[in-house]
């Protein structure tokens, strides 16, 4: 028990790269992300500081994110180097990235909007990212700009895993308090206990938009905002189109009905084969939105279909990868991560 | 599909062979306070009110953590405790520190059925046994926040357990049995595979979900007379006859089991005071040969040594 502290001497703190907090049961725990700099390495990593709740102890949204980062070993996918815990503060090793999707559209877009072949190259990664995570039965119900992560060679890559979770059969017991409000799906919204992977194909769909658009595609400021601007756009559901729809929650009788608006006019910027996509991510029923690997096999896609073109616009263009699964299938003999002094 | 997530870290053969080596009592007292500390989870998962999918992945949990720590080096109970802290925490139904704390204060103290012999009157019901103070609640909250750090920390954080029952009712749904109907056979199954959690041969860590669910089709089938079907069924589970046959066999061993160290002349049988069994107690069986382990630090040197660590930390921080 001699409390060694192993964290400042192998890792040099260099600049504050975020902050935000982790929710807990009853209290929120301060996070921030540092860049730096192994000391034996010089590659630069960043530290996600996690303070520990002196009520709750570890917060459940980090036992979450390290127990399933460690598994989900992707290109696509921010890898998790280590984990290196105090006593009162738990450090998550990540690999760097320069920034997030929302800062890379406010400094490189013009009025946030992103040439289409970023655009493009930006959906093929991140749905290469979903698919895997949804190939492992895990969904990440947190997808949003500030939770993509570009760098310098315009790989992007899914972060912050605090809200996702493993689902194995049934689905249905999850707290309905998921995803940023303007990347909430539809059906979420409605107070669905019982979603699946589609959640995070609709939060794909938004952020498409933005990326195309420079601006949210929903940006709703209550529960009931958000559901009304979905169907300002995507038209005001009925018992009709979607059967099951009283039965939710949150269904109201009296919602002003809208007729649903073609997306080409309110996205004149994305191409027709693009509009057909987002069309397909963006279905009010959940069971109609096109999945993950679906996607990946759309004709928008069709450049990235044949590996054999060079690919002047996309030089790190990740090709389709072989699934890889879960790898770690012993209880661990040592401390894998971390250096516990107890 | 795949079916990676359906498969759970397993025991190597070396850990199984270490637990007797890391410095533990005989196996036979072992088991014992394996199978009690089991009991206490699945106890206080009742009283807490949660989903018996929490407490059968703190089971899980603690047998895991039990390979890896020595199982004398922390107070049962709060390895029990603890460990059902941290999985309702990451799932649908957290549980506040303040009810864990009085439900295993009941469940510890005599006014508790837990685990008191059969035959007995049960016992009076003496609230000021089970009364905690704001300072045992303080003790024990800081108790179980650090070794949920330390469990957290030894496995290193792999705390997704795939439990075999939910794969066991889809595969019940995809088969045929004749003469007994369906509902009687699944309580059986969901019967057989939460004795399996308790059972010291650690079928859970040596074993995949789907081998587990497949023994207790067949253990529930054969119980209640159902005829199975004439193939060789298991195959389509991907569970090969001898590993089958030596499921079936463990499964069904353990009633026995706990009937010879509940019984008289067994483990806890023999106990003077019934209820959860305690490390003071196995070190007194064992004779007290043992010097007491690890005597409570003194508060003063500890803050001392966090006063120290912090001065580190901020050091370093300016570095
Ligand atoms: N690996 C990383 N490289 C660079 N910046 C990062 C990295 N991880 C996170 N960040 C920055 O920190 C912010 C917050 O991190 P995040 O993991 O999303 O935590 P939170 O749970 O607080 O949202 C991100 O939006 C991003 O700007
Ligand atoms: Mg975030």
């Amino acid at each position: 028990m001699d409390g060694k502290r192993q964290h400042h001497s192998s890792f040099q703190q260099l600049e504050k790269l975020g902050e935000g907090t982790y929710a807990t049961v009853s209290h929120a725990a301060l996070i921030s992300v540092f860049k730096g700099r192994n000391r034996q390495t010089g590659e630069f990593v960043a530290l996600k500081e996690i303070h520990l709740d002196s009520e709750e102890g570890t917060p459940s949204t980090a036992i979450r994110e390290i127990s399933l980062m460690k598994e989900l070993k992707h290109e696509n996918i921010v890898a998790l180097h280590d984990v290196i815990h105090t006593e009162n503060k738990l450090m998550l090793v990540f690999e760097y990235m320069d920034g997030d999707l929302k800062k890379y559209m406010d400094n490189n877009g013009e009025r946030g909007m992103l040439k289409p072949h970023i655009v493009k190259s930006f959906m093929w990664q991140l749905l290469q990212g979903i698919h895997f995570c949804h190939e492992n039965r895990v969904l990440h119900r947190d997808l949003k700009p500030q939770n993509l992560l570009i760098n310098n060679k315009l790989q992007l890559k899914l972060g912050d895993f605090g809200l996702a979770r493993a689902f194995g059969i049934p689905v249905n017991t999850f707290s309905n308090e998921v995803v940023t409000l303007w990347y909430r799906a539809p059906d979420v919204l409605l107070g669905s206990r019982t979603y699946n992977t589609s959640i995070d194909i609709w939060s794909a769909g938004c952020i498409m938009a933005e990326m195309f658009s420079g601006r949210p595609l929903f940006p709703g400021t209550t529960n009931e905002d958000q559901t009304i601007r979905i169907f300002r756009i995507m038209g005001t559901p009925t018992e009709r189109t979607w059967p099951g729809l009283s039965q939710f929650p949150e269904y109201k009788a009296n919602w002003q009905m809208y007729a649903t608006q073609p997306l080409r006019n309110i996205l004149p910027q994305i191409d027709e084969k693009g509009i057909d996509l987002l069309q397909r991510m963006l279905q009010l029923r959940p069971e109609l939105r096109i999945s993950a690997a679906e996607a990946l096999n759309h004709e928008w896609f069709a450049e990235f279909h044949q590996p054999a073109h060079p690919q002047q616009h996309h030089p790190q263009q990740p090709m389709m990868h072989p699934h890889r699964g879960y790898q770690q299938h012993t209880v661990p003999s040592q401390n894998v991560y971390g250096n516990y002094q107890g | 599909m795949t079916m990676a997530h359906m498969k759970n870290p397993l025991a190597t053969p070396d850990q199984i062979f270490h637990r007797s080596s890391l410095d533990s009592p005989p196996t036979e007292l072992r088991d014992a306070i394996f199978f009690s500390t089991q009991c206490l989870t699945q106890a206080a998962g009742i009283l807490l009110q949660l989903p018996q999918s929490v407490t059968a992945q703190a089971n899980v949990l603690l047998a895991r953590f039990w390979l890896i720590e020595p199982i004398m080096s922390h107070e049962f109970s709060d390895v029990s405790a603890a460990t059902l802290y941290t999985v309702a925490k990451i799932g649908p139904c957290p549980c506040t520190p303040r009810d864990l704390s009085n439900v295993y204060a009941y469940l510890l103290s005599s006014s508790s059925t837990f685990l008191s012999p059969p035959g007995n009157n049960p016992p009076k019901n003496i609230p000021d046994d089970y009364y905690q103070s704001e300072t045992s609640y303080q003790a024990f909250h800081s108790r179980i926040l650090s070794l949920e750090h330390l469990i957290l920390c030894s496995l290193s954080f792999d705390t997704t357990v795939s439990l075999p029952h939910p794969l066991a009712i889809t595969y019940l749904q995809s088969m045929d049995f004749l003469y007994v109907p369906k509902e009687k056979i699944t309580r059986r199954v969901v019967e057989y595979l939460n004795t399996a959690l308790l059972s010291p041969q650690l079928l859970c860590l040596t074993t995949q979900p789907n081998g587990l669910a497949v023994a207790a089709i067949y253990n529930a089938a054969k119980d209640l007379g159902a005829k199975m079907p004439e193939c060789e069924w298991w195959e389509v589970f991907d569970v090969d006859r001898e590993d089958l046959g030596f499921l079936v066999v463990g499964m069904r061993s353990l009633e026995g089991w706990v009937g010879g160290m509940m019984g008289e002349e067994g483990v806890l049988g023999k106990k003077k005071r019934g209820g959860m069994i305690t490390r003071k107690e196995v070190r007194d069986i064992l004779g007290g040969d043992r010097p007491p382990q690890e005597e409570e630090e003194d508060p003063e040197v500890v803050m001392a040594r966090r006063m120290d660590e912090k001065m580190r930390e901020i050091e370093g921080d300016a570095a």
